[in-house]
């Protein structure tokens, strides 16, 4: 098994909006499709995961509702909503940004200075 | 995400967790359970054993109690749980110390509440204007004028200005009439006139009510609209003896006519002339004279000549009488210097049209003035004690501060060691403080409310300096939330200061020597400064205050001492004010004699006399005194005059020192008499026999012989001695006047007023008995001002002494407990337990020593602008500065002695293992 990434400070917010904007999920359901679309490769601390849930609801991004779960258990679904969305295109847009310009950086080489 | 965009939905998400918790913690207790159920069900499928699968799944969550907390926190919830956490708390550490919590509660309760109602009613006594709109825009007109001002007869008060010059706001009829088609400067010119009490006959039953006379324009230039009918209107005023109309007052409205809107179209007699009513003033609207009270009763001027009914004929005529007052509104932008230089060229036209003006005569001149709290009587008369009771609730207030701030700090002192320990067991600083914070927070609000009940309800306890007992008078303070809150914010700000203060300054210690710090260390002498600094502070206070109460009780006890010459127990008082209009010249006294003889015959009345002046009641009356054939030295030979009844003398029991008193022979034909008292004798005839002289009170008038001397009796004041006056039969007076009975009763005067009552109705139902009260409540009356000083002056002082022994109490137990150790190895090495009582006590008295000695400075500084407040003594009165000094010395030693005896009993052995 190769090492797994920690996740970067700041960007597990992101990530859940973009999990739970593929379709409504529970936490744990959040967790696992985080890392199977990161082909294993990022880690959540599972710590952090119920806090963020509970902040991002706060802040109205995303909302809940009680459900059934695949093995017939009641679980808590977490949808995104209309502000989730907004908020989830413009961070997006934002890291789009941000990573195009750090690439740069690290791609230049002595001579293009 | 935007902060403020998602105010509103973490507003709701804040509400709705905090109002549902116990459902909140239940969802997130099984959202976290449903999450370690499907994680270990993983693991196992993965092919852990079912403990271990269970183990990890909970591990990589961490602790449940952890989450839900960090979950809680992302809520916002973690700030309010905290809050609440610190307020239980606060509640057991108060409950915990009872009395700790009462003396501050208590104190702080006290200097807000006093504080509050005397600001209430010092905002309604100085600072409250006329309730119509614009009242900044209303001048009142005044003239000024020195010693040969034209000006000699009128009505109204006549003020001294530096310089010998007289100030007055009281005008002609006629002048009024002339400068009100001059005045081009200001909006009209409008006029009023409190003509005080007329009797007023409504439903049959006769009264005595306020009145106050107006102009038509009145309402209009006021811009007063009547809550029901019309207002009076320049049609009404017309011309003399017509417009027979009235307003009446809300306060009338709804307690004699218990708000019916019938009332319009009623038909009131006022000194025996119908009125009918056409309307009711709005509630707050109290007349243009007073913002305190309104007169019940509103007539226009134009029923002047029938409701006073004058002899001498109508004051509206009257060229020479100025009574009546005049405002007008300045608009805004209005050169008020031009207005009034043009109003005074009016007046000295008017004057010249209207008075004979001599050679040596002078013309006042016009000054507007501020009209927007009327007259301001209340403003004039009450200034200075008001301005003293709010130096002495100031007082109150700093030193209940004063004790706040030390009771904080002894208590921060002693749980030095608790927050050490927090510090130590990993609590963040911030949250120590907040503690604290919320601590102070919570006494400073009892504090507060406490105040606040205590401030609502005395506020009504004071309006007693402007009422009395048989006047009850309609002035009501209304409560002002500003005062409440400006004197409630700066005892919280103490307490708030106080309390954190010395947290934050705990907080800064290092954990490690906060730990090892205990009794022997040196720095607690430096730490103790603040804490004596405060106590040296009360004590100084509490001196000035117990000076200011020695003062106002000795005050009162002088008052009450004095001899008024006379008898005044079982006497009843009142007063008949037959209109002139039924009662002309000699039918008056007529009727006077009538009721006098009547009142004799009520069971239990022993005697009956009647006098133009009532005595003890700030009435007096003077007349010139010029000696026939006897050339006086005197500039301006005047004396006191009483019109008595026949018995006057017999019953008020001033005793006749030569010659002899009145007696029924002394009728209206016959020969004229007069009994002068002792103090005239010393003034007019110091060398020879006055019986048998004669005098004169005028050119014009009739000669009057000296028949007798009375001892000199006090005439309108306890304050002042026996003028010179002279006495003389009613019976044989030249002047109307209205007269007040004394009837002497052999049982409770009280008890016979309705009697007296019915004996007057019985002459004529239309004559109220005016001011029924005993003799004895008359003099307390006029002392009245001075009881209520005294009585909060007293209370202000035993608070303070209170206090000041807590304090010192305090700071003296606290170094004992601090020095339990030292005083331990004193005792130890062979100290007797007198000398550490004494090594105690010294350090209490130094504190008193200091606090007194700079109380009794202040004191000497200040209290001389109370002089004219006192009576019998002086503000440096060298009895009252030093036995308050030894009371409140005697006070600070009781107070440190008994945690000195402590100290002197404490056990060697027990003390050096005290720690």
């Amino acid at each position: 098994m190769s090492k797994q990434l920690d996740i970067l400070q700041g960007t597990l917010d992101m990530l859940i909006l973009k999990a739970v904007s593929l379709g409504p999920l529970h936490g744990y359901g959040v967790l696992l499709r985080i890392q199977q679309i990161s082909g294993d490769q990022l880690e959540i601390q599972q710590g952090s995961l119920y806090p963020a849930l509970y902040r991002l609801e706060h802040q109205g991004a995303i909302a809940s509702e009680w459900g059934e779960s695949e093995n017939n258990r009641r679980a808590k679904y977490y949808r995104l909503t209309a502000t989730g969305r907004a908020q989830l295109r413009s961070e997006t847009e934002k890291w789009n940004r941000m990573s195009n310009v750090i690439a740069g950086i690290l791609k230049t080489s002595p001579g293009e200075v | 995400m935007n902060y403020f965009t998602s105010l509103p939905a973490r507003i709701k998400s804040w509400f709705r967790a905090a109002t549902s918790r116990s459902h909140l913690e239940s969802e997130m207790e099984a959202e976290l359970a449903f999450h370690i159920e499907s994680y270990t069900e993983d693991l196992i499928r993965r092919g852990l054993p079912p403990e271990e699968a269970g183990r990890r799944a909970r591990i990589e969550l961490g602790g449940i109690a952890v989450q839900k907390e960090e979950m809680r926190a992302s809520l916002g919830l973690r700030l309010w749980d905290d809050l609440r956490a610190d307020l239980r708390y606060a509640f057991r550490m108060l409950m915990k110390s009872p009395g700790f919590t009462a003396i501050a509660v208590g104190s702080l309760a006290m200097g807000i509440g006093a504080n509050t109602a005397i600001f209430t009613i010092a905002k309604q006594l100085l600072m409250e204007r006329l309730s119509v709109p614009h009242p900044e825009e209303l001048r009142l007109f005044t003239w000024v004028g020195g010693d040969k001002v034209v000006v000699h007869s009128g009505w109204g008060d006549w003020d001294n200005l530096p310089g010998g010059l007289t100030t007055c706001s009281s005008f002609s009829y006629p002048v009024y009439q002339q400068l009100r088609s001059q005045n081009h400067s200001l909006s009209d010119l409008f006029a009023f006139k409190d003509i005080s009490r007329v009797n007023a006959t409504i439903d049959g039953h006769a009264d005595v009510l306020q009145a106050e006379m107006v102009s038509g324009n009145y309402y209009q230039q006021l811009q007063v609209q009547p809550v029901l009918g019309r207002a009076i209107q320049p049609g009404d005023d017309a011309k003399p003896g017509s417009g027979a109309v009235a307003l009446i007052s809300y306060g009338l409205w709804q307690q004699r006519f218990g708000g019916s809107p019938s009332i319009i179209g009623k038909s009131i007699t006022v000194n025996t002339v119908p009125f009918t009513i056409i309307g009711v003033n709005p509630q707050p609207f109290t007349g243009a004279q007073a913002v305190q009270r309104s007169p019940d009763i509103f007539l226009p001027f134009s029923m002047e000549p029938l409701v006073l009914a004058r002899r001498k004929g109508s004051f509206l005529a009257d060229d020479d009488f100025w009574w009546m007052q005049i405002m007008a509104r300045v608009a805004p932008g209005t050169s008020e210097p031009v207005a009034q230089a043009a109003l005074d060229t009016a007046l000295n036209a008017a004057v010249r049209a209207t008075m004979t003006v001599g050679k040596d005569d002078e013309i006042p001149r016009l000054a507007l003035v501020d009209g927007s709290r009327g007259l301001n009587f209340a403003g004039k008369q009450f200034a200075q004690p008001v301005y003293v009771l709010i130096s002495l609730t100031g007082l109150v207030l700093l030193l209940a501060c004063a004790n706040i701030a030390n009771l904080l700090l002894a208590r921060s002192a002693a749980r030095q060691r608790e927050m050490c320990v927090r510090l130590a067991l990993g609590a963040d600083r911030n949250r120590i403080l907040r503690q604290v914070l919320v601590e102070s927070l919570l006494l400073s609000s009892l504090g507060g409310v406490a105040g606040l009940l205590l401030g609502y309800f005395a506020r009504n306890a004071i309006p007693h300096l402007l009422s009395n007992s048989w006047e009850p008078g309609p002035f009501v303070a209304r409560f002002d939330w500003r005062v409440f809150a400006f004197t409630a914010a700066i005892s919280i700000v103490t307490g708030l200061l106080f309390g954190v203060a010395p947290a934050w300054q705990a907080t800064r210690t290092q954990v490690n020597s906060g730990l090892k710090d205990n009794a022997l260390t040196a720095t607690h002498r430096r730490k103790g400064f603040a804490g004596k600094a405060i106590v040296a502070f009360q004590v100084a206070l509490s001196t000035l205050l117990v000076v200011g109460a020695f003062l106002f009780v000795r005050t009162l006890a002088n008052l009450q001492a004095v001899d008024p010459g006379f008898r005044p127990e079982r006497l009843l008082l009142f007063e008949i004010d037959p209109p002139e209009s039924r009662y002309p010249a000699q039918k008056d006294v007529a009727l006077y004699r009538q009721i006098e003889q009547k009142l004799a015959t009520i069971p239990g009345v022993t005697a009956v006399t009647l006098s133009s002046e009532p005595l003890i009641a700030n009435s007096m009356s003077n007349d010139h005194f010029l000696p026939v054939g006897q050339s006086v030295s005197i500039k301006k030979p005047t004396a006191f005059v009483n019109i008595v009844g026949s018995t006057f003398f017999e019953t008020m029991a001033i005793p006749i020192v030569a010659g002899r008193g009145f007696a029924e022979t002394d009728t209206e034909t016959s020969l004229r008499v007069a009994v002068v008292n002792q103090a005239l004798v010393r003034k007019y005839f110091p060398d020879t026999n006055p019986i048998g002289k004669t005098f004169t009170t005028g050119e014009k008038d009739p000669v009057v012989q000296i028949v007798g001397v009375s001892a000199d009796a006090k005439y309108d004041s306890l304050r002042r001695d026996a003028p010179p006056t002279f006495y003389e039969p009613y019976r044989q007076r030249i002047r109307p006047m209205d007269m007040t009975y004394e009837v002497q009763t052999r049982m409770k005067p009280e008890s016979i007023a309705a009697a007296a009552r019915a004996v007057v109705q019985s002459i004529d139902k239309d004559l109220p008995l005016i001011d029924v009260r005993t003799q004895v409540q008359q003099i307390d009356e006029t002392i009245q001002q001075e009881r209520i000083f005294a009585d909060l002056t007293a209370g202000f002082g035993i608070l303070a002494l209170t206090l000041a022994s807590i304090g010192i109490y305090g700071i003296t137990a606290y170094t004992v407990a601090q020095r339990t150790n030292e005083i331990g190895i004193r005792l130890a090495l062979g100290a007797q337990a007198r000398q550490i009582l004494t090594m105690v006590l010294r350090e209490a008295s130094w504190l008193a020593v200091i606090g007194v000695a700079v109380g009794l400075g202040a004191s000497l500084l200040l209290t001389r602008f109370l002089a004219s407040m006192l009576f019998g003594l002086k503000p440096n009165d060298p009895a009252t500065l030093i036995g308050s000094a030894a009371l409140l010395f005697a006070v600070a030693l009781l107070a440190g002695f008994i945690p000195a005896r402590r100290a002197s009993r404490v056990q060697p052995m027990q003390a050096l293992r005290h720690e």
